[in-house]
């Protein structure tokens, strides 16, 4: 089945692409990326799209945004803007996951377990900074793929 | 110390329209002048981040007793405010809003319209409200309410072309908002009507 949710895309875009040069700035590793290594999202198929958002999500509630504080005020509220707008869409999926309308394939849960391997293998402030800093990597590949 | 000031009492949230402010009451200082301090406090910050809280930076040290949140009450999810008085190094315990604020519950009003006629077509302008609302407006030629047609649209303080008139008709507006972030839409305004301009050809 399908799973709609609707979250406002244009809030979190706007809330990142205000701190989006500040947050890239604190990424030294510029050859190394956590969502697109070693293949883009663009190559996910579409039946397992649902699930490796859901995962996304979960990966940047769980992991990302708690490790992103700084000591820039204006920074801080943006990332607290965009963590509560990724909790309340993963409330959503996680409903739908629920009504199993989010079936997790092979494909995703491999493409998972390899962003984890990226993300893990660097330190954990790192990490976080540069998932957050490929933020709009997901956002241009969820809004390509509604 | 801190036992000097009393905590701000009365701490209320209004939001209308997408807007949101913080207000509560003065506490008052004989011959001084009271600064407020407002933090804020998501779910996320509460399930994720150990219950932590952000200053909102425009409301740190304000003389004023109003706060506005709406930049940052920007997901549809449950926050708490709190705000603390302060006088030189004196700090007065917080004063927490009591339950939860979701912007889900702002209230939503008809969107301020004008309908013109011009000639044998049917305008209308629309109040700018922020860039989370659409509108939704329905116009028919009065007497065929049965034939209402729509049209949805973003467009703000500008004329929208809504449709060529017959001659000397006279045609009905109204209008709703819709905020697509929390799923809702206002009441409609009221109608407006307008006649387009008579028949200008002359039977010779």
């Amino acid at each position: 089945g399908a799973c709609r949710v609707s979250m406002s895309m244009t809030e979190i875009r706007a809330g990142f692409t205000a701190i989006k040069a500040n947050i890239q700035s604190r990424d030294p590793i510029r050859t190394l990326s956590i969502l697109s290594h070693p293949h883009s999202l663009h190559k996910v198929k579409s039946s397992d799209r649902c699930c490796i958002t859901h995962h996304l999500f979960t990966f940047y509630v769980d992991k990302v945004f708690k490790h992103c504080r700084t000591e820039d005020s204006f920074v801080n509220r943006k990332i607290s803007s965009i963590a509560n707008s990724f909790l309340s869409a993963r409330r959503k999926l996680g409903q739908c996951r629920e009504q199993n309308n989010c079936v997790c394939g092979e494909e995703s849960t491999e493409k998972f377990k390899q962003i984890l391997a990226n993300y893990e293998g660097l330190n954990v402030t790192s990490a976080a900074m540069k998932s957050l800093g490929e933020l709009d990597i997901l956002l241009d590949w969820m809004e390509k793929s509604r | 110390g801190e036992a000097l000031l009393p905590a701000p009492q009365s701490i209320s949230i209004l939001s209308t329209n997408m807007k949101h402010f913080l207000t509560w009451s003065p506490v008052i200082v004989q011959g001084a002048t009271v600064r407020y301090s407002v933090e804020f406090q998501g779910e996320y910050e509460r399930e994720h981040a150990n219950g932590s809280w952000i200053p909102i930076s425009e409301c740190s040290l304000t003389a004023a007793t109003v706060c506005n949140l709406t930049e940052d009450i920007a997901a549809s999810v449950a926050y708490k405010l709190r705000v603390r008085a302060e006088l030189g190094a004196a700090r007065s315990p917080w004063g927490t809003t009591e339950g939860f604020f979701n912007r889900v519950t702002t209230s939503l009003t008809p969107p301020l319209l004008r309908v013109l006629a011009d000639g044998y077509h049917l305008l209308v302008e629309l109040a700018d409200m922020g860039p989370a609302f659409q509108f939704r407006v329905l116009y028919w030629r009065k007497g065929q309410e049965s034939r209402v047609q729509q049209k949805v649209t973003r467009e703000v303080s500008s004329v929208v072309h809504l449709d060529t008139m017959e001659a000397g008709a006279e045609y009905c507006v109204k209008a709703q908002t819709h905020v697509e972030a929390i799923n809702r839409s206002s009441s409609f305004s009221p109608t407006q009507c307008v006649r387009a301009q008579g028949d200008t050809s002359v039977w010779l």
